[in-house]
């Protein structure tokens, strides 16, 4: 007997067994009013462990917090605080609580429970992600003088300090780590390790709606550990899923019904970006280096890439092209008044003659004679970085640049930008979560691990560096809107003037929701198309 | 019969697929005017999400997809013949020692060996070399799977009177291997090799979807295959189909050329 006759049986078989294991159709998981997919386990319940996007979304849902940041407005608004104040040095914030709060299983919220969740989050111990935002957390003392008050106490001003308190959730002071008794919209009441989140309503929640009625307005919540997109798909088409939270750009014109809206909400806040490896230790040849630490060259690559294929390609036109690291849907922050830089491949190859780089035939040389060809590492299995780099490699040929696109493996690929630096250049995105710059301090300061293109500068390599430090510094110092606005302009002319990122996108923000649902409210903020879950509720009652 | 007719097709698809990478552009050249284009005079299978000629690239595919396996089907066939064979006629400790060595090597997990090579190549390898290294690899870990049956067949000919007639007479190892023995296990390891390279063109389409193996501008049946990993894709043009009914076509030929006896 052949292979091909032993073969029939296993490949008749195959499309059951991937059926029946796929889990297209869910036949166990509980109902629940409203239900969506992460993309991957959420690693911890404990609000004050979140590292990662998926339990960034069950701290959302659940977490009861002091200050909330409005997801459309961006403006900082009460929540379990009634009010708050800042001293005039920026060292003392006051909290005063509303009267009557509750946790969710009915028990009082008091400043005790306020004062006990700040210092478990201050607590070295608790290793608690966001404690390195106050910047000398072990100097910080958290107290309370009367009832309903909560004073903490900072060494020194910390920029965009109320954000903080929206990341840290108000949990009771004798029981922690878990979200199942919380002060927000809901609670978990069933973990699935690898499967499912089981959400109910906060029958105890503090915020009622203008006409005094309770919310949030729905009831339950299932949140489906759900990797694969082809899956969420299918389950969001068949009704089983009332949302999907980032939809695949090459996903989003496929997914179509009469009973769901796409919803193309403009440019994110992320990048998609490009850099060279200026690192003086990086195990690459020498006029290789030189090539890379020179910004004509830099300048050269910049305006021969076409950013309008990218997004057209790449993202199927859901992208924005990009040219900065602040996105433009970041209103408050971004400078309009960079001019923008159009693709002129002989503009390119000027820059390059002037450089000292000459065509031979269709190959460029530098002035040692040495043909210009780099490597770009991307991860594997992100499609549209892969694509981005082909598209690259198409727009440098043009100007006889070599490129080779290598996809690695991400361990493999953080290996070499982290630890090794053996590469050429990269291409990977940043994922901007906090519309304010100076989340992004630790990419721009020259001694921080994370300043890609050249890491943990004992001193700044160039001026320019050197500049970007002290706009860094300043920014941080101050607390006057307009200095820091002024700082951050000024950092982003010299980072298009000297182009150590080669900002190529700005991936669109793309939701598909259920026309079941109202009260939806987009967001380019985290957590998006459920931003405003306490206004949302299915008009079908959730069947 | 069948197996004329499959020789035929197989080089009916060769002489085609050398036509169409003669008279067309690079496999790797981008239309952007033409993103996922359906077929036309200038684009004879459509063009895929980057605007690259799908027909060019299945060509380029199928030539080098058919060259890598067949090389690697043949490197594999003499490793396992030289350890097969050799096993069958070594001592017993050195026997043993290599046939359980051929089966814990068949059970390691190559696939994590092939991530970590793949890493560790240079980022400027060219692509010609990375196929080169691609059908290394995939022989290098292929050999196994033969062995026992290789093995199994030289025994029984070790006992053969017409051997020990042979060794009587004074033939050398080396002789009897080459001039008696192979011809005997020939039909073995001819089929073996013809077994191999449709198995080598499937591990190749996969390591190709996992993004090892041949790496751009040379195409690979996986590159090629990735485009039906997207639904999305699989709903705008049936020409994203054309790479997997080419791929069992040809399977199916060489399956047939394969003798039955």
């Amino acid at each position: 007997m052949s292979y091909f006759e032993t073969a029939w049986l296993p490949a008749l078989l195959l499309p059951f067994l991937i059926v029946g294991n796929t889990g297209l159709t869910q036949a166990q998981a509980p109902p629940a009013e409203i239900a969506w997919a992460l993309h991957s386990e959420p690693k911890t319940l404990d609000p004050a462990k979140v590292d990662d996007q998926s339990s960034e979304m069950v701290r959302y849902l659940t977490g009861g917090v002091l200050l909330r940041v409005n997801r459309q407005t961006l403006q900082t608004e009460s929540a379990l605080a009634e009010r708050w104040l800042i001293s005039k040095d920026g060292r003392l914030i006051t909290f005063r609580l509303r009267k009557d709060l509750h946790f969710s299983d009915g028990s009082s919220l008091t400043e005790r429970d306020v004062v006990a969740s700040l210092r478990r989050v201050l607590d070295p111990a608790t290793a608690a992600p966001v404690r390195e935002e106050f910047l000398e957390p072990q100097s910080v003392t958290v107290g309370s003088s009367e009832p309903l008050v909560v004073q903490v106490h900072l060494a020194k001003r910390i920029v965009a300090l109320e954000k903080i308190f929206d990341e840290i959730a108000i949990e009771p002071a004798v029981h922690f780590g878990d979200s199942s008794v919380t002060a927000g919209p809901f609670h978990v009441t069933l973990l699935k390790r690898g499967d499912y989140v089981m959400l109910q309503r906060n029958a105890y929640y503090w915020r009622k709606d203008a006409t005094g009625h309770p919310m949030p307005y729905l009831n339950t919540v299932r949140l489906d550990t759900v990797s694969n997109r082809e899956i969420e798909r299918v389950r969001f088409l068949s009704g089983q899923y009332q949302l999907i939270d980032h939809v695949a750009p090459e996903d989003f014109d496929g997914i179509a019904g009469k009973s769901v809206a796409m919803h193309d909400y403009g440019p994110s806040l992320n990048t998609e970006q490009m850099w060279f490896n200026q690192a003086p230790s990086a195990p690459i040849p020498a006029y290789e280096k030189s090539w890379f630490t020179n910004r004509s060259f830099r300048l050269a690559i910049s305006l021969a890439i076409r950013r309008a294929d990218l997004a057209r390609i790449a993202y199927k036109g859901h992208a924005t092209p990009a040219y900065g690291f602040i996105s433009p849907a970041n209103r408050a922050w971004h400078n309009a008044n960079i001019p923008i830089t159009q693709e002129n491949t002989q503009q390119a190859l000027q820059l390059l003659q002037s450089a000292g780089f000459h065509l031979s035939g269709e190959h460029l040389l530098d002035h040692e004679g040495h043909s210009v060809h780099f490597s770009i590492l991307t991860n594997a299995g992100n499609l549209a970085r892969e694509k981005m780099a082909e598209l690259i490699k198409q727009d440098l040929r043009a100007i006889g640049i070599e490129v080779n696109v290598v996809r690695l493996d991400f361990p493999a690929l953080i290996e070499r930008l982290m630890h090794t630096q053996a590469y050429e250049a990269a291409l990977l995105g940043l994922s901007n979560v906090d519309p304010d710059p100076n989340a992004m301090i630790n990419v721009w300061l020259s001694s921080s691990p994370n300043h890609q293109w050249n890491p943990s500068e004992k001193t700044p390599a160039t001026d320019w560096e050197a500049e970007i430090d002290r706009l860094m510094l300043a920014q941080a110092a101050t607390q006057n809107a307009q200095e820091r606005k002024r700082c951050i302009d000024r950092l982003q002319q010299i980072v298009a003037d000297q182009q150590p990122f080669i900002y190529l996108v700005h991936p669109n923000l793309l939701y598909a929701t259920s026309m079941s649902l109202e009260g939806t409210q987009l967001s380019v903020l985290q957590p998006g198309v459920v931003s405003a879950i306490d206004s949302m509720r299915r008009k079908d009652g959730g069947r | 019969m069948k197996k004329a007719l499959s020789l035929a097709l197989l080089s009916i698809f060769a002489l085609t697929a050398s036509m169409i990478l003669l008279s067309h552009r690079s496999s790797g050249f981008q239309d952007r005017e033409a993103i996922s284009a359906p077929a036309s005079v200038q684009h004879w299978a459509g063009t895929d999400d980057l605007g690259r000629d799908r027909a060019a690239r299945l060509a380029s595919a199928f030539l080098l997809g058919l060259v890598g396996a067949a090389c690697a089907s043949a490197i594999t066939a003499a490793i396992s013949i030289l350890v097969g064979v050799g096993t069958a006629f070594a001592r017993p400790r050195v026997s043993r020692f290599l046939l359980y060595g051929s089966d814990v090597f068949l059970g390691l997990p190559w696939l994590f060996l092939l991530m970590l090579v793949r890493s560790m190549l240079p980022l400027n390898l060219p692509s010609h070399l990375s196929a080169a290294v691609t059908v290394a690899l995939l022989a290098s870990l292929g050999w196994p799977i033969y062995v026992r049956s290789l093995y199994a067949r030289a025994t029984s000919l070790r006992r053969a009177d017409w051997l020990l007639q042979a060794r009587a007479n004074g033939l050398s190892a080396w002789r009897i291997g080459t001039s008696q023995v192979l011809p005997h296990v020939r039909p073995l390891y001819l089929t073996q090799f013809l077994l191999g390279i449709p198995a080598f063109i499937i591990a190749e389409a996969n390591l190709g979807s996992l993004g090892l193996g041949v790496s751009e501008p040379l195409v690979s049946w996986g590159s090629l295959l990735q485009e039906l990993g997207s639904s999305a894709q699989l709903g705008t043009t049936h020409w994203v189909y054309l790479p997997l009914a080419l791929l069992v076509a040809i399977l199916l030929c060489i399956e047939l050329c394969i003798p039955e006896d």
